[in-house]
This record gives C-alpha cells, structure tokens and sequence, in this order.
C-alpha cells in the first residue's frame, strides 16, 4: 500500500499530526479544556464550507474561520468568566449554523463527508505542503513559548507576577489550536477530531510522570494511536477518523489494565 | 515600598465597599502581617497590590522591583498537574531570565528540599508543597515577598520551619514581606508590624498593641 501517492501523503500528514495534537492537547487537557478541541473542530467544518464556497482551499478556509473561532473563545472569556463551558455552546452553535446553511443549500459542489469522518484518499499535495507548513510554524512557536505556556497551564498568578503576557499568549495559543484542528482534519475527521488532542495526553498522564515527560509519552502514544488506526482503517476499508478514535481508547485500556497490574504484582 | 492612597475597592465598582478610603504604608524592610475575620478583605488587598485587580478609586502603589509570591494552598488545588519541583522551579527561573541556573539547587537546599527535586508537586505535603512555593517565589531575589496564609494546611513543625525561614529572610536579607494570616502566634512573634482590617477600614500597629488590642476585644 506504500507504493500508493495517497498513502504516503496520508502518512506524511499523520506524523505532522501526531507530534502537534498532543503537544497542543496537553496545556487545553491541562487547563480543564480539552472540548474546546470540539467545538473548534465544528468550527473547522464551516470553515471548509466556506473555503469550498469561495473556490478556495478547504484547509486554508478551516484555519482562518477556525482561528477567529479561538480568538472569539478568548475573548468571550472575559464576559463569561464563571461560565466557561457556555462559551464553548455559543461559539459551536455558531459554526454548525454556518456550516449546515451552507452545505444544505447546495452551493459546494465537493464530498463533505470526506471533513465529517476523515478520508486517506482525499489528502492533495496542496493539502499535504499546508499541513506540513502549519506543524512546523506551530511546534516552533510551542517551543518558543513552552515556560509561558507551561505557568499559565499551572499558575497563571504566577506567570503574571513573573512578567508573562498572559492575554496575548493565549490569543498566540488559540490560534496554534486552530491550527492543529485545521491540519488534523483531513485525516481525522470533525467528528473525533478532539480524541487526538485529548486522548493520548489522557494515556501518558497515567504514567505519573512531570511535564516534559508526559508530553513526550503524549507525542508516542500519539503517533502509536494515528498509525495503528491509519494502517488499520486501510486494510479494514473503515474511515481512518473513526478508527483511529478506537484505537486511541484501546490503547488507553491497555495502559489502565497494565498500571492496575503494575500495583497488584 | 507599598502605600495605598484613599483606596476604595468593591467588586462591582459600587457601594458597599471592602477598602473603604484606606490610606497606609508599608516601607521597605518591613515583615507586615495582614489580620482580620474571614471575608475582610485580606487576600483583596493582595490582589491589589499584585496588580491582579484594580482599584475601584484611589490608588495603590508598589515600588517593589522584584516580587516573590506565595498563593494560598486552597485557592492552588492544581495537585493533579503533571509537574517535578525541578520543574516548577527551572521553569520559573527562565520565565524570570535568571541566567544562572545554579539558582533551583540553591533555593532547594535552601528550603531543605533538595531531596524531593525529581518528586511531583502533587505527591508533597502541605508543609513540603509550601517550601517549593517559597522556594520559587525566591528565585529572582525578591525585593518583596508577598505571602497569603502560610501556614494553612501545613504542619506545626513545618510551620515552625517556615517561619523562623521568613524571619531570617526579612531580618538578615532586608526582605519586606508581607503576609495574609490567621496564625496569631506567628503574627506577634514574626512581624515587625501588624495591618489589622475590619469594617472596610484599616489599621497599622506593633505586634505587642496587637496582641493587647486582641485580648481587650475578646
């Protein structure tokens, strides 16, 4: 299957995947907000839409939508301070709006079946240079901003007091979500998207270790959860979003039943 | 290196208000205990001079140039986070830009910490978390040191620890600090003065007229 165009640019796609979802998902996993994952998945999906429409690429259309979505996370954090969660309503409500209007009226003349459940065969070139660019833009910035993060995830008094922008920081950082849902979306789907960012930091926090390496197991255990369920949904003819997604919580399983073992033995 | 100037302060901006046209200061050297009932307006005045939180009028100034802070161990229940004490230390110190990374060790030794470096913040007592939290606040050497509730949730011998800690900090170093406290006893034998709040108005006194104003009251 490796002799096939689709497939390497398939598996191109999910090593880039693999390395950003986690390393995103453990500060939104950590900061008790791993269904923002969700709701910006949706709002990837009327970004498609809308980049179908407008005759542009799809991927690019779900960044930009997908970004204003995250910064109107942000900002609506200051109006809603106690009621986080209610956020997360308005902002999907808004983007399935958008995105059920516009394919239901017939204007997008392409498959959006392939963004709902994630598709191997649909992986362009284009596609494959954007998601390549948007990881590596996004990890460096991870990187360059790793303290920051990491003290605004565990004390933001502390980060504050300690001279980090906090605000700005986290405008910096809904858009780096909004570009590991965009880039995730072809392979993974909207529909199971959040399980890539949320499901293996879940696995290596039961490891018990510090931060650098949980976020380290995140990107392993990642990468086992995104192959497995590529190679796996090809030779099964399954949508790889939705298999992937099981292997995720089969591969959680297994950590459990080997951490209870650990303390049993 | 703290003064409040006609400070008003409610969290709706109106009438009734917790800072009621409170004027004080606090200079430089000072090892300042803040007392008062629950809900007077304690860990406020904190947020207040750590710029969390503005005034509703007035004005508070801080001309610290550095400040070290230690949260209360209630409002910091993030023990589930995934985190080494070398960790939270390392990490601050690049946050803050202190190029010497000798820094963590010293402050862990310091603190008698050195030993739990690798441990995760999660699995530490209170007593223990407490000497990390101070640890890092220390780690830019600190003009002052704000503290809220020290020794809450922490043991009487790691209490003990903590303050004759503070003490030597404030006395030998120069360190200002001020603390948020319900502990009485470490209130009068530690501080150089005492900020007594109630009814949205303050009031700066010597721990001895502290004590004797407590017993009068009682």
């Amino acid at each position: 299957m490796l002799e096939y165009d689709f497939m390497q640019n398939a598996i191109i796609v999910s090593i880039f995947i693999s390395v950003l979802c986690p390393c995103i998902g453990i500060f939104l996993v950590l900061r008790r907000y791993s269904m923002i994952g969700d709701t910006l998945s949706h709002a990837s999906l009327a970004g498609i839409a809308m980049g179908l429409m407008a005759n542009q690429n799809p991927v690019l259309g779900a960044f930009v939508f997908t970004s204003i979505c995250g910064a109107l996370i942000e900002f609506l954090r200051t109006y809603f301070k106690k009621y986080t969660d209610l956020i997360l309503s308005i902002v999907l409500s808004l983007s399935v709006g958008i995105a059920i209007t516009i394919i239901s009226s017939g204007k997008i003349h392409a498959n959006a079946d392939s963004f709902m459940f994630g598709s191997i065969l649909t992986v362009t070139r284009l596609d494959m240079f954007m998601v390549i660019g948007l990881s590596l833009v996004s990890v460096l910035a991870l990187i360059f901003l790793y303290n920051q993060m990491l003290y605004i995830s565990y004390d933001e008094e502390a980060a504050q007091i300690a001279g980090v922008r906090v605000k700005l920081i986290n405008y910096v950082f809904s858009i780096l979500v909004a570009s590991a849902v965009s880039v995730s979306i072809r392979i993974v789907g909207v529909l199971v998207l959040s399980s890539m960012i949320a499901l293996p930091v879940a696995t290596a926090l039961q490891l018990g270790k510090g931060f650098k390496a949980t976020l380290i197991f995140s990107v392993v255990f990642s990468m086992v959860d995104i192959m497995l369920g590529l190679f796996l949904s090809y030779y099964l003819n399954v949508a790889p979003g939705g298999f992937t997604a099981l292997v995720c919580v089969a591969v959680l399983i297994l950590v459990l039943i080997f951490k209870k073992l650990k303390t049993i033995f | 290196m703290v003064r409040a100037e006609n400070l008003f302060f409610s969290y709706s901006g109106l009438p009734p208000f917790i800072f009621d046209d409170v004027n004080f200061e606090i200079r430089d050297g000072e090892y300042v205990s803040v007392m008062g009932e629950n809900g007077c307006g304690k860990t406020t005045l904190m947020k207040l001079i750590l710029k969390f939180i503005k005034p509703t009028g007035g004005k508070i100034i801080c001309q610290a140039k550095r400040i070290g802070y230690v949260p209360q161990r209630n409002d910091f229940s993030n023990s589930g986070f995934p985190i080494t004490v070398y960790e939270i230390l390392n990490s601050y110190r690049k946050l803050l830009k202190v190029k010497d990374k000798n820094v963590v060790k010293k402050n862990l030794e310091w603190m008698g910490m050195s030993s739990f470096a690798d441990s995760l913040m999660g699995n530490l007592s209170g007593g223990q978390s407490q000497k990390v939290l101070i640890a890092r606040a220390l780690m830019g050497e600190p003009d002052l040191l704000v503290l809220d509730e020290p020794s809450t949730g922490v043991d009487i011998n790691s209490q003990k620890e903590i303050y004759a800690f503070l003490k030597k900090i404030n006395r030998e170093k120069g360190i200002t600090i001020i603390s948020v406290e319900h502990n009485l006893e470490a209130a009068v034998s530690n501080s150089t003065q005492i900020y007594h709040l109630a009814g949205g108005k303050g009031h700066l006194c010597t721990p001895k007229q502290y004590a004797e104003e407590f017993l009068q009251r009682r």
